[in-house]
């Protein structure tokens, strides 16, 4: 098409013969970008104007967040542990439950196709919703804060940890489990001894590094009012008590950072 | 006593890959079923366990009519029957002994699937069939980290401690280099003459097959076409077997050559 419109340009060689160069489509790759560029900049009301002089609000905010308020600790350490416990809890349930999952969405080892393309469904379906969403959802269905919460971060989980989980299943090597399978085991069995060995180190991994992710996510979930420590963001917010969310975001720094470290050590180990 | 009775066996995609099959084998004899790749060596050994269907005919395993079998038959059916691989098959992440142990593991109750226990009387069944392959000394390294020759042995352990009838290989040293291949089937043959276990094995190297096996069976296009004593085979028996490809079976006879 594009060919038709533009035509080749034609290089003709000494000894006569004559080769097609193909037109750049690099300039109409352009031209469309900075006009999807432009009506972006329209719809949003983006304006440099505006950018450059409240910028200044931004330089307010940080400098009173440079002076937290210590004395916030002790509001800060009951909604910071909740928010723990909520990803450790969430995390973990989900993992557990990622794995049977990932099983049944492994077309190598299940012949049904139906629950294939079924558990395949759910285990997209549930990846497609952002775990704000369904945190949104779950207070409404239970009411608890924190329950909501662990609930969102276990669906997410075990979404997460399920598709990467059902892709090293299905690439992994099936030998073993033939072998395993002419001893007399049923396809379960030869799952469990000779698939489980291999995926392992990268389920633990897998697993710690979707905790990492959650304990991030749990941290804005209180927003929706899933409990945890979003919610004192979003009050300090309100008040523009920048001090002590200044604090807040200290400690969760120093939380998420402590947690990372520690998950990413032990990751390293795995593989 | 293995038995096939105008045996055929057709795959889905409409190819034949056995046709016509009539053997009898006896408890303890050593088989080595050779022939060209694609000649339907595979398909016949694995028809004998169930790993594949058979679409016509019947076949027996000690008056077990293979074809009949269900779900939970098929599985006790085939712990008594023993299967090597040419890749090994064995999980490579984990200990020697550990895939020795899982030849254990259909009779064990639930608790212990689920848990990966083994019995102490397992263990130490387990290393009895490491040590009859002699690799005792290996049983806690970790798989990947032996040699082709070693982890066909430790594969060999695996099916000992199943302590099956009948064993079945399928190209067992056709990943392994000369010498180990030779103690690879020295310990074939003792386990064969020792515990009169009965061995069926495709190989390609058509020597070692002559050297080692008391019968052979070749296959060309699905059908057996030579059934007999591996003293009784031919420079044309061999011919007719490889027919249509000498070059094929010059490179085959070379190469078992370059063993001995």
């Amino acid at each position: 098409m594009y060919d038709k419109i533009f035509p080749p340009k034609k290089i003709e060689l000494s000894n006569g013969r004559v080769v097609l160069e193909k037109r750049s489509r690099t300039p109409l790759i352009l031209l469309i970008v900075m006009i999807a560029v432009y009506y972006s900049a329209q719809v949003t009301g983006f304006s440099f104007e505006v950018l450059f002089k409240r910028i200044s609000e931004f330089f307010i905010i940080i400098k009173e967040m440079l002076k937290p308020n210590w004395g916030y600790i002790d509001g800060i350490w009951p909604e910071l542990m909740s928010t723990l416990k909520m990803s450790l809890f969430g995390s973990v349930a989900g993992a557990l439950i990622a794995l049977p999952a990932a099983l049944l969405a492994s077309a190598n080892i299940i012949k049904n196709r139906v629950i294939v393309a079924v558990c395949k469904t759910v285990l997209s379906l549930l990846r497609t919703m952002p775990t704000l969403v369904t945190a949104l959802i779950a207070t409404y269905v239970f009411d608890l804060p924190a329950t909501a919460g662990t609930v969102a971060i276990f669906l997410f989980t075990i979404s997460y940890v399920g598709k990467l989980m059902y892709e090293a299943i299905e690439n992994v090597d099936m030998g073993a489990f033939e072998a395993m399978e002419s001893i007399g085991m049923t396809r379960i069995e030869a799952f469990r001894y000779a698939i489980i060995p291999q995926i392992l180190p990268g389920y633990l991994s897998t697993s710690l590094f979707c905790f990492e992710g959650n304990v991030r996510y749990a941290a804005i979930l209180g927003y929706v009012g899933a409990g945890g420590i979003g919610k004192l963001i979003n009050e300090t917010i309100g008040w523009r008590d920048y001090s002590s969310l200044g604090m807040i975001v200290l400690m969760l720094v120093i939380t998420v950072y402590t947690i990372e470290t520690i998950s990413e050590h032990f990751r390293k180990k795995l593989i | 006593m293995i038995e096939f009775i105008n045996v055929e066996k057709v795959y889905p995609n409409g190819t034949k890959a056995l046709e016509n099959i009539n053997l009898k084998i006896d408890q303890g004899e050593f088989v080595a079923v050779i022939g060209l790749s694609g000649a339907g060596k595979s398909t016949l050994i694995r028809c004998i366990n169930r790993m594949h269907d058979i679409t016509d005919g019947q076949l027996f395993v000690d008056e077990t009519n293979v074809s009949n079998l269900k779900g939970k038959q098929i599985r006790r059916f085939r712990r008594r029957i023993g299967m090597i691989f040419q890749s090994f098959n064995l999980v490579t992440r984990t200990t020697v002994l550990k895939n020795v142990l899982v030849s254990f593991v259909p009779d064990n109750p639930l608790w212990r699937k689920i848990t990966g226990l083994y019995t102490q009387e397992q263990k130490r069944k387990a290393l009895e069939a490491l040590d009859k392959v002699g690799i005792l000394d290996k049983a806690y390294v970790r798989v990947d980290q032996l040699s082709g020759g070693q982890q066909q042995r430790v594969a060999l352990a695996r099916t000992l401690a199943q302590n099956p009838d009948i064993i079945l290989a399928d190209e067992p040293i056709a990943s392994l280099d000369p010498v180990t291949s030779k103690l690879v089937m020295d310990d074939f043959k003792r386990i064969n003459q020792e515990l009169n276990i009965s061995v069926i094995m495709n190989i390609h190297h058509v020597e070692v097959a002559l050297e080692y096996a008391d019968r052979i069976i070749g296959i060309r296009k699905g059908e057996v076409v030579f059934d007999g004593e591996s003293a009784k085979v031919t420079d044309e028996i061999l011919q007719e077997i490889y027919s249509g490809n000498i070059e094929e079976l010059k490179a085959a006879l070379e190469e078992s050559h370059a063993h001995v």
